[in-house]
């Protein structure tokens, strides 16, 4: 298991999740992650057969597909309706980049 | 007897005999929502269509229309499940003005069936905690104490059913949040199979662990429910197709000769000395009753705390990336699109919720892959293992489904481990995708729930709601409820 | 010291390094194609894949990402996909799985792309490719990889307005691609060009993508570097991925480009692979350069891992089967056909094979049914295909069916209709839509009997006694005057028999 992280890389798996958290934050968010870390290091310690598949879940490995048919889409009204911003034909984000200050 | 001390099922025959309106009906329990909700704040939002609904429903049976075996019957939904129309916020400032645009599955299908949605219950934010208090709504109390958590993050659900604001709801349970509230509420609580009940709607938490299931005071409702919710779901494409049987025909099918499994290990470690008591107590009312008890192992459920918190975290660090500020919920004040979406993420979600994505965006982070999320879904295969070795000796594992009683409100707010082992017992079977449930024995001298845990084979939620069912037959639990006025424990 | 010790040493590698001509670099290219699978509804829900429609008027809450939504795979985008790897002679996996992308933007509604990490749909197979080499063998380039994944919305960032704000639409959320990624076999930027023409071809074909490049149906990343020869050892620039090429003549070109460029740059710095990372570029047309795109310092942290709403697919020995035996002749066969069985030069097979099945399909009947391949290979690589060009057409809208073109065709060979009088009898079938027989009608044209020309020769030579002395005097080319005017006498007469006779009947 690896090292438990420091507090740098709580910064950047915050950056990497896209949460802003403050000093202070950091600082508590890097100890309970190392607390956590800490406990679940306890897996290390479980021998694992050789040849153990992971399990991710679905009990049943049964296809579920659909046709391709086509099925009414939402109103643009309805589906723009909970948008934090919108133009009415689009939703509206700030540009991706900072506005250059000329 | 006052209509909120009956049974869903019973309720059910009045509407049918004419006996009782379902506007009488929702209107009593909105009544009672109205006076009660500030003590327990069950309830995130109260249906204002409830009535209306009802309305209809006495007019098409005045017209002598057939309807659904649930018409009329108020059901509270937690606020994770999209209803149409409705405000639907996983108990996140995120989703705090966020409408459904559409329902959920299990809505669709409760709906269709007569059932009206009264409210949506509390929560703890995204599903993540165990006592509710990590609602932006603000903590649910137990109607048994209201000094005391209801458990969580089905909490609202809870609390609802315990305190007769509603005959019964609906939960979802990722690491025992059906559960484990329904032990501390003194309810009966089930999650089903993986794949039993559709999760179209519910709004992801862990999407390999997630289901839906009911929150009722007798194992009879539980199983009304699931007559109405379980079954394949053509939208959900973990849904199965395994045929379902009516629970509510084989409930009183004897118990002779049922193998039920306990776990030695379950009853000793950790464990307050009341729970070991009244669950050697339930134990014996099952020998009773026929059942062969026998001693079974589950080596590496020990390990299925550490496991689930590393799945779950990991699943979820995905699953809330969509909480972004751009297409619905909370955006944040920003002068570019980074700075809208970290400011709309550090200010829209709760701690806790941050906490989780940190360590599930950390496991899943370049590097750790294998160490983390691999290894723990290869541990949480040996879990599965375990189980289905299990079955093969016994039709039932039994035990405690919480360690402890209700703890206080805030008591374990600073310490998430102390939090996240009160899932010890309830998070193998999200891993493992089997039926569980929350069945009420006899409370702690203090008068506190104690919740005694049945698991199964997968898709044998039947055998689970029986034998439930009968030891209800047996013990009263299920039918107390707390005395009004609320008080605190101590 | 030590520093003028390091300089005059890169110094004296600078100067290696000017030595060595551009011409000896290798370069190494590999693609990946993003291929728009053509499915009535999207990939994992029921909204419309149609193109250029409002914005945001197909979507609903599975594609937008909405709380509790779920996605449910598309049978025909897995159909289309293993048609694709068999035609690629690709290895179909018989499990499949679904894996989550993770990374932030505004059109990336879930946050995550549904795409397949480790187990894609198609394993390793190949395509060859004709080249421009002396050999004329062809060039096996091998595919490494091909997976279904989800595309992303369009996100327009319009910095004209004031409030500065970018625009996301969504309608193209969730359509179906197949990526399909080569083995960096491609040595120069018209393989690369080759490469794209035949799969796109064979796309067309197999009817699996409509490959408009203009809409987006067809995108093309190039990764690509050098290997240069110094001193006996191989040097390999860093690897630059050239992103957003959508024309061929932008992957061409671009990768001539980036060739050179990444030439003068190590020339320069002497800069290798293991001192810089892979790099990615943008090609800009405007310009006609690569240029280095801004990256996000967590871009390559994608986080993938097993979509838990999905389950794997298994796909069934027979499911392989039946899409095999319903796959149509590929254009490498067709070609093969054409020169071997129809005695076309492969230039010409090439021409009709590219113009899709369909031209070939008309091509075979008319050749069948007049049995002269070589006419109509003429007759249908020229007049047919500039129709078609000219006016936009498909054949499937040309107006003279393949019975009336062989009717046609059977009258030129059998010379009761000249090169010219046919084109004219062609024109006014495609224009009227009429058979040969009523435009042969319509042109007056009728047979000349012998007599007739006869006459017709005679009365020629009395009208132009100065030409016929001039051929008699040896001038052969001036006959031509003589038939040009028996044309305008009568355009029945076949101009071949005109000549003939003529050339008996004065130099007899």
């Amino acid at each position: 298991m690896p090292d438990t992280p420091e507090q740098p890389i709580v910064n950047q798996v915050a950056r990497l999740a896209r949460i802003h958290l403050d000093e202070q934050q950091l600082k508590s968010s890097g100890e309970k992650l190392e607390q956590i870390l800490g406990f679940v290091s306890q897996l290390e310690q479980i021998e694992l057969p050789k040849d153990v598949i992971p399990f991710f879940g679905a009990i049943e490995s049964v296809n579920a597909i659909r046709d391709d048919q086509l099925q009414t889409s939402v109103p643009r009204e309805k589906i723009l309706d909970n948008a934090p911003e919108s133009d009415g034909e689009f939703y509206l984000v700030p540009p991706v980049f900072k506005p250059t200050d000329s | 007897m006052t209509l909120s001390a009956l049974n869903a099922d019973v309720i059910v025959d009045q509407l049918n005999a004419g006996d009782l309106t379902a506007t009488d009906c929702v209107q009593h329990f909105l009544d009672r929502i109205q006076t009660h909700n500030a003590d327990l704040n069950a309830f995130i939002s109260v249906s204002d269509t409830a009535l209306e609904q009802a309305e209809t429903i006495d007019k098409r049976r005045k017209a002598g229309e057939s309807l659904g075996c649930l018409a009329g019957l108020p059901v509270a939904v937690k606020d994770g499940i999209c209803v149409s129309g409705q405000p639907t916020t996983a108990g996140s400032k995120m989703l705090e003005n966020f409408s459904a645009p559409y329902d959920a599955t299990i809505v669709e299908r409760l709906k269709s069936a007569g059932a009206i949605v009264i409210g949506k219950t509390n929560m703890d934010e995204f599903a993540m905690g165990s006592s509710t208090e990590n609602s932006y709504f603000g903590s649910t109390t137990n109607p048994w104490a209201t000094d005391r958590v209801p458990g969580g993050s089905s909490g609202g659900s809870a609390a609802c059913v315990a305190g007769r604001l509603a005959p019964v709801a609906i939960g979802s349970d990722t690491g025992g949040s059906i559960r484990q509230p329904a032990s501390f509420c003194g309810i009966t609580g089930l999650k089903p199979t993986y794949g039993r009940v559709s999760r179209y709607g519910l709004i992801a938490f862990a999407s390999s662990l997630d289901q839906i299931g009911p929150m009722t005071r007798t194992a009879k409702e539980s199983a009304l429910l699931m007559s109405v919710i379980a079954g394949f779901d053509p939208r959900d494409s973990t849904s199965s197709k395994e045929h379902v049987s009516d629970a509510l025909t084989s409930l009183e099918t004897p118990l002779k000769g049922i193998r039920i499994g306990v776990c030695r290990d379950h009853l000793h470690e950790g464990l307050h000395w009341e729970v070991k008591t009244k669950i050697n107590d339930a134990i014996s009312v099952f020998k009773q009753l026929g059942a062969n008890i026998e001693e079974i192992e589950l080596p590496h459920s020990n390990s299925a705390v550490a496991a689930y918190y590393i799945i779950a975290p990991c699943e979820a660090s995905s699953n809330l990336a969509r909480y972004d500020g751009v297409r619905y919920s909370f955006r944040a004040q920003a002068n570019d699109l980074e700075e809208m979406y970290r400011n709309t993420r550090g200010q829209g979600f709760g701690d806790e919720v941050k906490q989780r994505i940190i360590l599930g965006t950390y496991a899943l982070s370049s590097g750790y892959y294998e160490a983390y999320y691999l290894k723990a879904s290869k541990v949480r295969r040996l879990i599965k293992q375990d189980y289905d070795e299990a079955f093969q000796k016994v039709d039932l594992i039994l035990g405690p489904t919480t360690p402890t009683p209700a703890f206080k409100l805030g008591q374990h707010t600073q310490d998430p481990l102390a939090m996240y082992l009160a899932d010890i017992f309830t998070v193998s079977a999200n891993l493992a995708g089997i039926p569980a449930m929350s069945v009420p024995v006899e409370p702690s001298s203090t008068g506190l729930p104690i919740g005694l845990q049945l698991q199964g084979r997968a898709f044998e939620e039947n055998t689970l709601l029986r034998a439930a069912h009968q030891f209800q037959n047996e013990t009263h639990w299920h039918m107390t409820s707390p005395a009004e006025p609320w008080r605190t424990q101590s | 010291m030590e520093d003028s010790v390091l300089n005059s040493n890169s110094n004296s590698q600078s100067n290696n390094r000017q030595t060595v001509p551009f011409n000896d670099a290798k370069i190494i290219i590999g693609l990946e194609v993003h291929v728009q699978l053509d499915t009535d509804s999207k990939l994992f829900c029921g909204c419309s894949t149609r193109f250029g429609e409002a914005a945001n008027s197909q979507t609903c809450v599975v594609c937008t990402g909405m709380p509790g939504a779920l996605p449910v795979i598309n049978q025909r985008a897995l159909e289309l996909s293993i048609r694709t790897g068999l035609s690629l002679n690709c290895r179909i996996a018989r499990s499949t799985k679904w894996d989550r992308k993770n990374y932030f933007y505004p059109d990336l509604p879930k946050g995550y792309q549904i795409s397949q990490f480790d187990q894609p749909i198609c394993g390793p197979g190949h395509l060859d490719i004709q080249t421009t080499e002396a050999s004329g063998q062809p060039r096996r380039i091998r595919i490494e990889r091909a997976h279904l994944e989800e595309d992303a919305g369009k996100s327009i960032h319009d910095e004209s307005n004031d409030r500065q704000s970018s625009k996301i639409d969504l309608n193209r959320t969730g359509t179906p691609l197949l990526e399909i990624v080569t083995y960096p076999d491609i040595r120069t930027a018209a393989e690369a060009k080759a490469f794209l023409s035949e799969l796109k071809l064979i796309l067309n074909y197999i009817d699996v993508s409509d490959c408009n490049m203009q809409q987006g149906n067809l995108r093309c990343d190039a990764n690509v570097n050098l290997h240069i020869p110094l001193r006996g050892q191989q040097i390999a620039t860093p690897i630059v991925e050239i992103k957003n090429l959508n024309s061929f003549r932008a992957v061409e070109r671009s990768i001539t480009f980036e060739a050179q460029r990444q030439f003068e740059g190590w020339q320069e710095n002497g800069v290798t692979i293991a001192d810089a990372p892979k790099q990615t570029r943008g090609w800009n047309d405007h310009t006609q350069m690569t240029t280095l795109q801004r990256e996000k310092e967590d871009s390559a942290d994608y986080r993938y891992f097993p979509d838990p709403d999905l389950i794997a697919v298994k796909i069934e020995e027979t499911q392989i089967k039946q899409i095999r035996s319903q796959l149509v002749q590929l254009p490498a066969i067709l070609r093969e056909l054409l020169v071997k069985e129809y005695n076309l030069k492969p230039d010409d097979a090439a021409v009709i094979v590219s113009q899709g099945r369909g031209v070939v399909d008309y091509f075979l009947t008319v050749a069948d049914g007049c049995e002269n391949s070589r006419v109509a290979n003429n007759w249908i690589g020229q007049e047919v295909l500039r129709h078609l060009n000219e006016s936009n057409q498909t054949i499937q809208q040309y107006p003279v069916s393949h019975q009336q073109f062989t009717e046609l065709l059977k009258l030129v060979i059998a010379g009761t209709l000249d090169q010219t009088r046919g084109k004219e009898v062609l024109n006014a079938m495609v224009e009227h839509s009429i058979s040969s027989e009523e435009a042969i009608k319509q042109l007056g044209i009728k047979s000349v009997d012998n007599s007739e020309l006869v006459t017709l020769c005679e009365t020629l030579m009395d009208e132009n006694q100065n030409v016929v002395e001039q051929i008699r005097s040896g001038n052969e080319k001036a006959i031509g005057m003589l038939i040009g005017k028996a044309r305008k006498k009568n355009p029945n007469a076949n101009p071949g028999l005109v000549k003939a006779m003529l050339s008996k009947m004065i130099t007899g």
